[in-house]
Protein backbone atom coordinates (compact mmCIF):
# COMPACT_ATOMS: atom_id res chain seq x y z
CA UNK A 1 0.00 0.00 0.00
CA UNK A 2 2.61 2.52 1.13
CA UNK A 3 5.05 1.57 -1.59
CA UNK A 4 2.27 1.99 -4.16
CA UNK A 5 1.51 5.43 -2.77
CA UNK A 6 5.19 6.34 -2.92
CA UNK A 7 5.32 5.17 -6.49
CA UNK A 8 2.38 7.24 -7.61
CA UNK A 9 3.44 10.36 -5.74
CA UNK A 10 5.30 11.99 -8.62
CA UNK A 11 2.69 11.21 -11.32
CA UNK A 12 -0.04 12.38 -8.96
CA UNK A 13 1.79 15.66 -8.41
CA UNK A 14 2.10 16.06 -12.17
CA UNK A 15 -1.63 15.40 -12.56
CA UNK A 16 -2.53 17.91 -9.86
CA UNK A 17 -0.34 20.56 -11.47
CA UNK A 18 -1.87 19.89 -14.86
CA UNK A 19 -5.39 19.88 -13.48
CA UNK A 20 -4.93 23.21 -11.69
CA UNK A 21 -4.30 24.92 -14.98
CA UNK A 22 -6.54 22.80 -17.25
CA UNK A 23 -9.61 23.12 -15.05
CA UNK A 24 -9.15 26.88 -15.39
CA UNK A 25 -8.40 26.91 -19.14
CA UNK A 26 -11.14 24.32 -19.70
CA UNK A 27 -13.77 26.84 -18.64
CA UNK A 28 -12.43 29.24 -21.27
CA UNK A 29 -12.46 26.48 -23.88
CA UNK A 30 -16.02 25.46 -23.05
CA UNK A 31 -17.33 29.03 -22.95
CA UNK A 32 -15.66 29.89 -26.25
CA UNK A 33 -16.80 26.57 -27.73
CA UNK A 34 -13.36 25.94 -29.21
CA UNK A 35 -13.36 22.33 -28.14
CA UNK A 36 -12.03 20.67 -31.24
CA UNK A 37 -9.64 23.48 -32.10
CA UNK A 38 -7.94 22.57 -28.89
CA UNK A 39 -7.41 18.88 -29.75
CA UNK A 40 -6.38 19.87 -33.30
CA UNK A 41 -3.79 22.36 -32.00
CA UNK A 42 -2.48 19.84 -29.49
CA UNK A 43 -2.11 17.26 -32.23
CA UNK A 44 -0.41 19.77 -34.54
CA UNK A 45 2.02 20.67 -31.76
CA UNK A 46 2.72 16.98 -31.24
CA UNK A 47 3.34 16.61 -34.98
CA UNK A 48 5.89 19.44 -34.86
CA UNK A 49 7.73 17.68 -32.06
CA UNK A 50 7.60 14.28 -33.77
CA UNK A 51 8.92 15.76 -37.01
CA UNK A 52 11.98 17.34 -35.41
CA UNK A 53 12.82 14.21 -33.44
CA UNK A 54 12.53 12.15 -36.64
CA UNK A 55 14.82 14.45 -38.62
CA UNK A 56 17.19 14.55 -35.71
CA UNK A 57 17.32 10.76 -35.54
CA UNK A 58 18.02 10.57 -39.22
CA UNK A 59 20.91 12.98 -38.85
CA UNK A 60 22.41 11.53 -35.70
CA UNK A 61 21.77 7.83 -35.79
CA UNK A 62 25.33 7.05 -34.90
CA UNK A 63 26.46 9.86 -32.66
CA UNK A 64 23.91 10.63 -30.01
CA UNK A 65 25.38 13.05 -27.55
CA UNK A 66 23.90 14.81 -24.55
CA UNK A 67 24.39 18.21 -26.07
CA UNK A 68 22.61 17.13 -29.22
CA UNK A 69 19.72 15.81 -27.20
CA UNK A 70 19.35 19.14 -25.49
CA UNK A 71 19.48 20.95 -28.81
CA UNK A 72 16.92 18.67 -30.40
CA UNK A 73 14.64 19.19 -27.41
CA UNK A 74 14.74 22.92 -27.95
CA UNK A 75 14.25 22.48 -31.68
CA UNK A 76 11.26 20.23 -31.11
CA UNK A 77 9.83 22.84 -28.77
CA UNK A 78 10.27 25.64 -31.27
CA UNK A 79 8.81 23.51 -34.05
CA UNK A 80 5.77 22.70 -31.90
CA UNK A 81 5.29 26.36 -31.15
CA UNK A 82 5.68 27.38 -34.79
CA UNK A 83 3.28 24.69 -35.99
CA UNK A 84 0.75 25.78 -33.39
CA UNK A 85 1.06 29.45 -34.26
CA UNK A 86 0.91 28.71 -38.01
CA UNK A 87 -2.25 26.69 -37.56
CA UNK A 88 -3.81 29.40 -35.40
CA UNK A 89 -3.06 32.02 -38.07
CA UNK A 90 -4.55 29.85 -40.83
CA UNK A 91 -7.69 29.14 -38.79
CA UNK A 92 -8.21 32.84 -38.10
CA UNK A 93 -7.91 33.65 -41.78
CA UNK A 94 -10.23 30.86 -42.88
CA UNK A 95 -12.96 32.34 -40.71
CA UNK A 96 -13.73 34.70 -43.56
CA UNK A 97 -17.05 35.41 -45.26
CA UNK A 98 -15.46 34.37 -48.53
CA UNK A 99 -15.23 30.79 -47.40
CA UNK A 100 -18.66 29.21 -47.42
CA UNK A 101 -17.53 26.07 -45.62
CA UNK A 102 -18.00 25.85 -41.85
CA UNK A 103 -14.73 26.38 -39.99
CA UNK A 104 -15.32 23.09 -38.15
CA UNK A 105 -14.60 21.25 -41.39
CA UNK A 106 -11.11 22.74 -41.57
CA UNK A 107 -10.45 22.08 -37.90
CA UNK A 108 -11.50 18.45 -38.29
CA UNK A 109 -9.40 17.98 -41.42
CA UNK A 110 -6.41 19.57 -39.69
CA UNK A 111 -6.81 17.15 -36.79
CA UNK A 112 -7.02 14.13 -39.13
CA UNK A 113 -4.09 15.45 -41.15
CA UNK A 114 -1.86 16.01 -38.13
CA UNK A 115 -2.66 12.62 -36.59
CA UNK A 116 -2.08 10.60 -39.74
CA UNK A 117 1.03 12.57 -40.68
CA UNK A 118 2.43 11.77 -37.23
CA UNK A 119 1.51 8.11 -37.79
CA UNK A 120 3.36 8.07 -41.11
CA UNK A 121 6.46 9.55 -39.51
CA UNK A 122 6.30 7.26 -36.46
CA UNK A 123 5.82 4.26 -38.75
CA UNK A 124 9.21 5.00 -40.28
CA UNK A 125 10.91 4.57 -36.95
CA UNK A 126 11.05 1.39 -34.91
CA UNK A 127 8.23 0.62 -32.47
CA UNK A 128 5.69 2.87 -34.14
CA UNK A 129 2.79 1.43 -32.16
CA UNK A 130 4.44 2.30 -28.86
CA UNK A 131 5.17 5.87 -29.93
CA UNK A 132 1.60 6.24 -31.11
CA UNK A 133 0.39 5.22 -27.67
CA UNK A 134 2.78 7.71 -26.10
CA UNK A 135 1.62 10.50 -28.36
CA UNK A 136 -2.00 9.88 -27.40
CA UNK A 137 -1.73 9.14 -23.71
CA UNK A 138 1.81 10.09 -22.71
CA UNK A 139 3.67 8.19 -20.05
CA UNK A 140 2.29 9.71 -16.88
CA UNK A 141 3.44 6.86 -14.69
CA UNK A 142 7.05 7.54 -15.58
CA UNK A 143 7.01 11.23 -14.83
CA UNK A 144 10.26 12.34 -13.20
CA UNK A 145 10.97 15.03 -10.60
CA UNK A 146 12.72 17.33 -13.10
CA UNK A 147 9.63 17.14 -15.33
CA UNK A 148 7.36 18.03 -12.42
CA UNK A 149 9.56 20.95 -11.40
CA UNK A 150 9.69 22.25 -14.95
CA UNK A 151 5.92 21.92 -15.24
CA UNK A 152 5.48 23.74 -11.94
CA UNK A 153 7.70 26.66 -13.00
CA UNK A 154 5.91 27.14 -16.31
CA UNK A 155 2.49 26.79 -14.74
CA UNK A 156 3.33 29.33 -12.04
CA UNK A 157 4.36 31.82 -14.72
CA UNK A 158 1.30 31.26 -16.92
CA UNK A 159 -1.07 30.85 -14.01
CA UNK A 160 0.31 33.94 -12.30
CA UNK A 161 -0.11 35.97 -15.46
CA UNK A 162 -3.69 34.81 -15.82
CA UNK A 163 -4.36 35.42 -12.13
CA UNK A 164 -3.10 39.00 -12.25
CA UNK A 165 -5.13 39.80 -15.36
CA UNK A 166 -8.00 37.43 -14.52
CA UNK A 167 -10.69 40.08 -14.93
CA UNK A 168 -9.52 40.89 -18.41
CA UNK A 169 -9.33 37.27 -19.53
CA UNK A 170 -12.74 36.43 -18.08
CA UNK A 171 -14.25 39.49 -19.70
CA UNK A 172 -12.52 38.56 -22.96
CA UNK A 173 -14.10 35.12 -23.03
CA UNK A 174 -17.49 36.51 -22.04
CA UNK A 175 -17.32 38.76 -25.10
CA UNK A 176 -15.79 36.14 -27.37
CA UNK A 177 -18.96 34.82 -28.94
CA UNK A 178 -20.38 38.32 -29.42
CA UNK A 179 -19.26 40.96 -31.87
CA UNK A 180 -15.63 41.94 -31.59
CA UNK A 181 -14.67 45.41 -30.45
CA UNK A 182 -16.63 45.21 -27.23
CA UNK A 183 -13.42 45.47 -25.25
CA UNK A 184 -10.30 47.60 -25.37
CA UNK A 185 -7.28 45.99 -27.06
CA UNK A 186 -9.29 42.84 -27.69
CA UNK A 187 -6.88 41.55 -30.32
CA UNK A 188 -3.86 41.94 -28.10
CA UNK A 189 -5.50 40.12 -25.22
CA UNK A 190 -6.85 37.43 -27.51
CA UNK A 191 -3.35 36.85 -28.81
CA UNK A 192 -2.00 36.69 -25.25
CA UNK A 193 -4.71 34.19 -24.35
CA UNK A 194 -3.90 31.88 -27.25
CA UNK A 195 -0.16 32.28 -26.76
CA UNK A 196 -0.26 31.25 -23.11
CA UNK A 197 -2.80 28.53 -23.91
CA UNK A 198 -0.50 27.16 -26.61
CA UNK A 199 2.55 27.05 -24.32
CA UNK A 200 0.47 25.32 -21.65
CA UNK A 201 -0.74 22.72 -24.18
CA UNK A 202 2.76 22.00 -25.49
CA UNK A 203 4.05 21.53 -21.96
CA UNK A 204 1.09 19.41 -20.95
CA UNK A 205 1.17 17.01 -23.91
CA UNK A 206 4.85 16.29 -23.27
CA UNK A 207 3.88 14.82 -19.94
CA UNK A 208 0.39 13.46 -20.46
CA UNK A 209 -0.23 13.04 -24.20
CA UNK A 210 -2.78 14.60 -26.55
CA UNK A 211 -5.84 12.65 -25.47
CA UNK A 212 -5.29 13.04 -21.72
CA UNK A 213 -4.79 16.79 -22.00
CA UNK A 214 -7.93 17.05 -24.10
CA UNK A 215 -9.84 15.11 -21.44
CA UNK A 216 -8.36 17.21 -18.62
CA UNK A 217 -9.54 20.34 -20.38
CA UNK A 218 -13.11 19.46 -21.24
CA UNK A 219 -14.21 16.92 -18.63
CA UNK A 220 -13.53 18.81 -15.36
CA UNK A 221 -14.94 21.99 -16.90
CA UNK A 222 -18.07 20.10 -17.98
CA UNK A 223 -18.50 18.58 -14.53
CA UNK A 224 -18.15 21.96 -12.85
CA UNK A 225 -20.59 23.54 -15.34
CA UNK A 226 -23.27 21.28 -13.88
CA UNK A 227 -23.06 22.72 -10.39
CA UNK A 228 -21.57 26.18 -10.44
CA UNK A 229 -21.47 29.43 -12.37
CA UNK A 230 -18.74 31.38 -10.61
CA UNK A 231 -15.21 30.84 -11.92
CA UNK A 232 -13.65 30.23 -8.51
CA UNK A 233 -16.17 27.53 -7.62
CA UNK A 234 -15.94 25.96 -11.06
CA UNK A 235 -12.16 25.72 -10.86
CA UNK A 236 -12.39 24.15 -7.42
CA UNK A 237 -15.03 21.61 -8.48
CA UNK A 238 -13.12 20.76 -11.66
CA UNK A 239 -9.87 20.42 -9.77
CA UNK A 240 -11.48 18.29 -7.07
CA UNK A 241 -13.10 15.85 -9.49
CA UNK A 242 -9.94 15.72 -11.60
CA UNK A 243 -7.67 14.96 -8.66
CA UNK A 244 -10.11 12.32 -7.41
CA UNK A 245 -10.10 10.61 -10.82
CA UNK A 246 -6.32 10.92 -11.10
CA UNK A 247 -5.73 9.44 -7.64
CA UNK A 248 -8.11 6.49 -8.12
CA UNK A 249 -6.86 5.99 -11.65
CA UNK A 250 -3.19 5.92 -10.64
CA UNK A 251 -3.89 3.60 -7.75
CA UNK A 252 -6.00 1.18 -9.81
CA UNK A 253 -3.55 1.30 -12.68
CA UNK A 254 -0.82 -0.06 -10.41
CA UNK A 255 -2.94 -2.66 -8.67
CA UNK A 256 -4.77 -3.83 -11.80
CA UNK A 257 -1.80 -3.40 -14.12
CA UNK A 258 -3.52 -1.37 -16.84
CA UNK A 259 -2.32 1.86 -18.42
CA UNK A 260 -3.14 4.89 -16.40
CA UNK A 261 -4.21 7.67 -18.77
CA UNK A 262 -7.22 5.91 -20.35
CA UNK A 263 -8.28 4.84 -16.87
CA UNK A 264 -8.24 8.41 -15.54
CA UNK A 265 -10.18 9.60 -18.60
CA UNK A 266 -12.84 6.93 -18.11
CA UNK A 267 -13.09 7.73 -14.39
CA UNK A 268 -13.65 11.38 -15.26
CA UNK A 269 -16.42 10.18 -17.59
CA UNK A 270 -17.95 8.21 -14.70
CA UNK A 271 -17.80 11.29 -12.45
CA UNK A 272 -19.50 13.32 -15.18
CA UNK A 273 -22.29 10.73 -15.44
CA UNK A 274 -22.74 10.74 -11.66
CA UNK A 275 -22.78 14.53 -11.80
CA UNK A 276 -25.45 14.63 -14.51
CA UNK A 277 -27.63 12.22 -12.53
CA UNK A 278 -27.15 14.13 -9.29
CA UNK A 279 -28.06 17.36 -11.00
CA UNK A 280 -31.25 15.83 -12.36
CA UNK A 281 -32.25 14.60 -8.92
CA UNK A 282 -31.38 17.99 -7.39
CA UNK A 283 -33.50 19.80 -9.95
CA UNK A 284 -36.45 17.53 -9.36
CA UNK A 285 -36.19 17.56 -5.57
CA UNK A 286 -34.61 20.82 -4.49
CA UNK A 287 -33.16 20.74 -1.01
CA UNK B 1 4.20 -1.54 -63.86
CA UNK B 2 1.54 -4.02 -64.86
CA UNK B 3 2.08 -6.07 -61.71
CA UNK B 4 1.86 -2.97 -59.58
CA UNK B 5 -1.41 -2.07 -61.23
CA UNK B 6 -2.79 -5.54 -60.71
CA UNK B 7 -1.70 -5.50 -57.07
CA UNK B 8 -3.27 -2.10 -56.51
CA UNK B 9 -6.45 -2.80 -58.48
CA UNK B 10 -8.42 -4.08 -55.46
CA UNK B 11 -7.56 -1.26 -53.05
CA UNK B 12 -8.21 1.26 -55.80
CA UNK B 13 -11.62 -0.27 -56.50
CA UNK B 14 -12.39 -0.25 -52.76
CA UNK B 15 -11.31 3.34 -52.30
CA UNK B 16 -13.30 4.49 -55.31
CA UNK B 17 -16.36 2.89 -53.75
CA UNK B 18 -15.63 4.55 -50.42
CA UNK B 19 -14.90 7.92 -52.00
CA UNK B 20 -18.14 7.68 -53.96
CA UNK B 21 -20.50 6.91 -51.13
CA UNK B 22 -18.70 9.05 -48.53
CA UNK B 23 -18.49 11.99 -50.91
CA UNK B 24 -22.25 11.87 -51.26
CA UNK B 25 -22.87 11.67 -47.53
CA UNK B 26 -20.22 14.32 -46.91
CA UNK B 27 -22.22 16.89 -48.84
CA UNK B 28 -25.16 16.17 -46.54
CA UNK B 29 -23.02 16.25 -43.41
CA UNK B 30 -21.44 19.55 -44.35
CA UNK B 31 -24.83 21.10 -45.08
CA UNK B 32 -26.13 19.85 -41.75
CA UNK B 33 -23.03 21.15 -40.01
CA UNK B 34 -22.58 17.99 -37.90
CA UNK B 35 -18.91 17.61 -38.61
CA UNK B 36 -17.29 16.39 -35.45
CA UNK B 37 -19.97 13.87 -34.70
CA UNK B 38 -18.65 11.72 -37.57
CA UNK B 39 -15.26 11.32 -36.03
CA UNK B 40 -16.99 10.34 -32.79
CA UNK B 41 -19.23 7.87 -34.63
CA UNK B 42 -16.27 6.36 -36.45
CA UNK B 43 -14.41 6.00 -33.17
CA UNK B 44 -17.39 4.34 -31.51
CA UNK B 45 -17.79 1.96 -34.47
CA UNK B 46 -14.14 0.95 -34.06
CA UNK B 47 -14.74 0.52 -30.34
CA UNK B 48 -17.69 -1.79 -31.04
CA UNK B 49 -15.46 -3.93 -33.24
CA UNK B 50 -12.85 -4.10 -30.51
CA UNK B 51 -15.35 -5.22 -27.91
CA UNK B 52 -16.48 -7.91 -30.33
CA UNK B 53 -12.89 -9.07 -30.69
CA UNK B 54 -12.45 -9.07 -26.95
CA UNK B 55 -15.48 -11.31 -26.57
CA UNK B 56 -13.76 -13.75 -28.87
CA UNK B 57 -15.60 -13.32 -32.15
CA UNK B 58 -13.76 -13.26 -35.48
CA UNK B 59 -12.93 -9.86 -36.90
CA UNK B 60 -15.18 -10.14 -39.96
CA UNK B 61 -18.03 -12.00 -38.25
CA UNK B 62 -21.56 -10.66 -38.29
CA UNK B 63 -21.69 -10.51 -34.48
CA UNK B 64 -18.84 -8.03 -34.40
CA UNK B 65 -20.50 -5.88 -37.03
CA UNK B 66 -23.80 -6.04 -35.21
CA UNK B 67 -22.05 -4.77 -32.08
CA UNK B 68 -20.58 -1.92 -34.09
CA UNK B 69 -24.00 -0.94 -35.44
CA UNK B 70 -25.51 -1.14 -31.99
CA UNK B 71 -22.86 1.13 -30.53
CA UNK B 72 -23.10 3.74 -33.26
CA UNK B 73 -26.89 3.82 -33.13
CA UNK B 74 -26.73 4.19 -29.36
CA UNK B 75 -24.44 7.17 -29.66
CA UNK B 76 -26.51 8.84 -32.37
CA UNK B 77 -29.68 8.19 -30.45
CA UNK B 78 -28.15 9.45 -27.25
CA UNK B 79 -26.85 12.56 -28.93
CA UNK B 80 -30.19 13.33 -30.59
CA UNK B 81 -31.87 12.85 -27.21
CA UNK B 82 -29.39 15.08 -25.38
CA UNK B 83 -29.72 17.79 -27.95
CA UNK B 84 -33.42 18.27 -27.43
CA UNK B 85 -32.91 19.38 -23.83
CA UNK B 86 -31.48 22.61 -22.63
CA UNK B 87 -28.04 21.84 -21.38
CA UNK B 88 -25.32 23.69 -19.55
CA UNK B 89 -22.70 21.75 -21.50
CA UNK B 90 -22.37 22.79 -25.15
CA UNK B 91 -23.22 20.13 -27.76
CA UNK B 92 -19.69 20.21 -29.15
CA UNK B 93 -18.31 19.37 -25.72
CA UNK B 94 -20.64 16.38 -25.50
CA UNK B 95 -19.34 15.14 -28.86
CA UNK B 96 -15.78 15.74 -27.72
CA UNK B 97 -16.38 13.80 -24.53
CA UNK B 98 -17.94 10.89 -26.47
CA UNK B 99 -14.93 10.79 -28.79
CA UNK B 100 -12.47 11.05 -25.94
CA UNK B 101 -14.11 8.33 -23.85
CA UNK B 102 -14.45 6.08 -26.91
CA UNK B 103 -10.76 6.36 -27.69
CA UNK B 104 -9.75 5.94 -24.06
CA UNK B 105 -11.84 2.78 -23.73
CA UNK B 106 -10.39 1.44 -26.97
CA UNK B 107 -6.86 2.06 -25.69
CA UNK B 108 -7.67 0.30 -22.44
CA UNK B 109 -9.23 -2.70 -24.19
CA UNK B 110 -6.32 -2.88 -26.61
CA UNK B 111 -4.14 -4.05 -23.75
CA UNK B 112 -6.38 -7.04 -23.20
CA UNK B 113 -6.37 -8.24 -26.82
CA UNK B 114 -3.27 -9.94 -28.20
CA UNK B 115 -1.82 -7.48 -30.68
CA UNK B 116 -4.31 -4.88 -29.51
CA UNK B 117 -1.84 -2.05 -29.79
CA UNK B 118 -1.55 -2.97 -33.42
CA UNK B 119 -5.30 -2.78 -33.64
CA UNK B 120 -5.30 0.83 -32.41
CA UNK B 121 -2.85 1.71 -35.15
CA UNK B 122 -5.08 -0.12 -37.59
CA UNK B 123 -8.19 1.80 -36.61
CA UNK B 124 -6.20 4.96 -37.28
CA UNK B 125 -4.53 3.89 -40.52
CA UNK B 126 -6.91 1.25 -41.88
CA UNK B 127 -5.75 -1.61 -44.05
CA UNK B 128 -7.15 -0.83 -47.44
CA UNK B 129 -4.22 -2.51 -49.16
CA UNK B 130 -5.37 -5.95 -48.03
CA UNK B 131 -9.01 -5.89 -49.13
CA UNK B 132 -10.12 -8.81 -51.30
CA UNK B 133 -12.28 -8.73 -54.41
CA UNK B 134 -14.93 -10.59 -52.46
CA UNK B 135 -15.10 -7.80 -49.90
CA UNK B 136 -15.16 -5.15 -52.59
CA UNK B 137 -18.06 -6.93 -54.25
CA UNK B 138 -19.93 -7.20 -50.95
CA UNK B 139 -19.62 -3.55 -49.99
CA UNK B 140 -20.33 -2.63 -53.60
CA UNK B 141 -23.67 -4.43 -53.38
CA UNK B 142 -24.41 -2.92 -49.97
CA UNK B 143 -23.59 0.58 -51.13
CA UNK B 144 -25.68 0.05 -54.24
CA UNK B 145 -28.61 -0.87 -52.00
CA UNK B 146 -28.11 2.24 -49.90
CA UNK B 147 -27.68 4.29 -53.04
CA UNK B 148 -31.04 3.00 -54.23
CA UNK B 149 -32.73 4.15 -51.02
CA UNK B 150 -31.13 7.54 -51.48
CA UNK B 151 -32.12 7.68 -55.11
CA UNK B 152 -35.75 7.16 -54.11
CA UNK B 153 -35.80 9.54 -51.14
CA UNK B 154 -32.94 11.77 -52.31
CA UNK B 155 -34.97 14.93 -52.76
CA UNK B 156 -36.54 14.48 -49.32
CA UNK B 157 -33.14 13.97 -47.68
CA UNK B 158 -31.72 17.05 -49.37
CA UNK B 159 -34.55 19.28 -48.23
CA UNK B 160 -34.22 17.85 -44.72
CA UNK B 161 -30.48 18.55 -44.66
CA UNK B 162 -31.10 22.11 -45.71
CA UNK B 163 -33.79 22.68 -43.11
CA UNK B 164 -31.85 20.90 -40.36
CA UNK B 165 -29.61 23.81 -39.45
CA UNK B 166 -32.23 26.48 -39.34
CA UNK B 167 -35.00 24.61 -37.61
CA UNK B 168 -34.18 21.55 -35.52
CA UNK B 169 -37.82 20.87 -34.59
CA UNK B 170 -39.32 18.33 -36.97
CA UNK B 171 -42.63 16.70 -37.68
CA UNK B 172 -42.99 12.99 -37.00
CA UNK B 173 -42.85 12.05 -40.67
CA UNK B 174 -39.69 14.06 -41.16
CA UNK B 175 -38.19 12.48 -38.07
CA UNK B 176 -38.72 9.06 -39.63
CA UNK B 177 -36.98 10.17 -42.82
CA UNK B 178 -34.20 11.59 -40.70
CA UNK B 179 -33.90 8.29 -38.89
CA UNK B 180 -33.64 6.46 -42.22
CA UNK B 181 -30.90 8.87 -43.25
CA UNK B 182 -28.94 8.29 -40.07
CA UNK B 183 -29.39 4.51 -40.19
CA UNK B 184 -28.01 4.33 -43.74
CA UNK B 185 -25.22 6.69 -42.70
CA UNK B 186 -24.34 4.48 -39.75
CA UNK B 187 -24.20 1.37 -41.92
CA UNK B 188 -21.88 3.09 -44.36
CA UNK B 189 -19.60 4.42 -41.61
CA UNK B 190 -19.33 1.05 -39.84
CA UNK B 191 -18.47 -0.74 -43.09
CA UNK B 192 -16.08 1.97 -44.20
CA UNK B 193 -14.23 2.13 -40.86
CA UNK B 194 -13.58 -1.61 -41.04
CA UNK B 195 -11.79 -1.10 -44.33
CA UNK B 196 -10.32 2.36 -44.25
CA UNK B 197 -9.88 3.29 -40.59
CA UNK B 198 -11.30 6.25 -38.69
CA UNK B 199 -9.33 9.05 -40.23
CA UNK B 200 -9.68 7.95 -43.84
CA UNK B 201 -13.45 7.75 -43.42
CA UNK B 202 -13.61 11.12 -41.75
CA UNK B 203 -11.40 12.73 -44.37
CA UNK B 204 -13.24 11.20 -47.31
CA UNK B 205 -16.47 12.49 -45.81
CA UNK B 206 -15.40 16.03 -45.12
CA UNK B 207 -12.41 16.94 -47.29
CA UNK B 208 -13.73 16.41 -50.84
CA UNK B 209 -17.11 17.94 -50.07
CA UNK B 210 -15.48 20.89 -48.30
CA UNK B 211 -13.18 21.47 -51.27
CA UNK B 212 -16.17 21.25 -53.62
CA UNK B 213 -18.25 23.61 -51.50
CA UNK B 214 -15.51 26.23 -51.78
CA UNK B 215 -16.14 26.66 -55.46
CA UNK B 216 -19.51 25.12 -56.32
CA UNK B 217 -22.98 26.04 -55.15
CA UNK B 218 -25.64 23.63 -56.37
CA UNK B 219 -26.01 20.15 -54.87
CA UNK B 220 -25.32 18.43 -58.14
CA UNK B 221 -22.09 20.24 -58.92
CA UNK B 222 -20.94 19.95 -55.31
CA UNK B 223 -21.47 16.20 -55.41
CA UNK B 224 -19.85 15.80 -58.81
CA UNK B 225 -16.81 17.79 -57.69
CA UNK B 226 -16.47 15.97 -54.41
CA UNK B 227 -16.62 12.63 -56.23
CA UNK B 228 -13.97 13.76 -58.66
CA UNK B 229 -11.70 15.15 -55.95
CA UNK B 230 -12.24 12.18 -53.68
CA UNK B 231 -11.56 9.55 -56.34
CA UNK B 232 -8.55 11.31 -57.82
CA UNK B 233 -7.20 11.97 -54.33
CA UNK B 234 -7.51 8.37 -53.20
CA UNK B 235 -6.01 6.93 -56.39
CA UNK B 236 -3.12 9.39 -56.27
CA UNK B 237 -2.67 8.67 -52.57
CA UNK B 238 -2.50 4.92 -53.12
CA UNK B 239 0.14 5.27 -55.83
CA UNK B 240 2.07 7.76 -53.74
CA UNK B 241 2.02 5.51 -50.68
CA UNK B 242 3.10 2.56 -52.79
CA UNK B 243 6.04 4.35 -54.32
CA UNK B 244 7.11 6.01 -51.05
CA UNK B 245 6.46 2.92 -48.95
CA UNK B 246 4.16 4.49 -46.36
CA UNK B 247 0.74 3.30 -45.17
CA UNK B 248 -1.87 4.24 -47.73
CA UNK B 249 -4.73 5.36 -45.48
CA UNK B 250 -2.64 8.13 -43.92
CA UNK B 251 -1.14 9.00 -47.31
CA UNK B 252 -4.61 9.64 -48.76
CA UNK B 253 -5.62 11.64 -45.68
CA UNK B 254 -2.54 13.84 -45.83
CA UNK B 255 -2.90 14.37 -49.58
CA UNK B 256 -6.60 15.25 -49.46
CA UNK B 257 -6.16 17.35 -46.33
CA UNK B 258 -3.37 19.42 -47.81
CA UNK B 259 -5.39 19.81 -51.01
CA UNK B 260 -8.33 21.26 -49.09
CA UNK B 261 -6.14 23.78 -47.30
CA UNK B 262 -4.44 24.81 -50.53
CA UNK B 263 -7.79 25.22 -52.25
CA UNK B 264 -9.13 27.22 -49.32
CA UNK B 265 -6.12 29.54 -49.47
CA UNK B 266 -6.60 29.92 -53.21
CA UNK B 267 -10.24 30.79 -52.60
CA UNK B 268 -9.21 33.27 -49.95
CA UNK B 269 -6.72 35.18 -52.05
CA UNK B 270 -8.28 34.80 -55.47
CA UNK B 271 -10.01 37.99 -56.62
CA UNK B 272 -13.62 37.07 -56.15
CA UNK B 273 -15.94 36.87 -59.11
CA UNK B 274 -18.95 36.78 -56.81
CA UNK B 275 -19.21 40.52 -56.62
CA UNK B 276 -19.18 40.92 -60.35
CA UNK B 277 -21.96 38.42 -60.72
CA UNK B 278 -24.19 39.99 -58.13
CA UNK B 279 -23.70 43.75 -57.86
CA UNK B 280 -25.25 45.03 -54.68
Amino acid sequence: MISTLQFILVPLLACILLLVITSYFGIHVLKREIIFIDIALAQIAALGGVLVIFIDHRLHTHEIMVGDLFLSNILAYIASLLFCLGAAVIFTHLKSPRIKVPIEAFIGIAYALATTAAVIILDKGAGGDVHLHDMLTGSLLWTTWPQVIRLAIILVIIGGFHFIYRHRFIQLTAFYLEKSGAMKHQRKWDFLFYFTFGIMIIEAIRVAGVLTVFAFLILPASISALFAVQWRQRILIGLGSGVLAAFIGLYLSITLDVSVSPLIILLLGVILLVGVTTRKILIRHPV
Amino acid sequence: MKETLLFLATPIAASILLAGVLGYFGTHILTRGIIFIDIAIAQIAALGTMIGLLLGFAEESSTVQLLSYLFTLLVIGGFAFLRTKESVIPAEAVIGIIYCLGLALALLLAERIPGGSNYITKTITGNILWVTWEKVLKIGLLFAGIGLIHLVFGAKFISLSEVCRRDPSLKLKDTLYNLLFYVTFCIVVVKAVLIGGIFLVFTLLIAPSAAAALFAQSWLSRMAWSWLIGILGTVAGIFLSYSMNVSNGPAIVVLLGLLVFIMALVRLFKPTDQKMKAPS
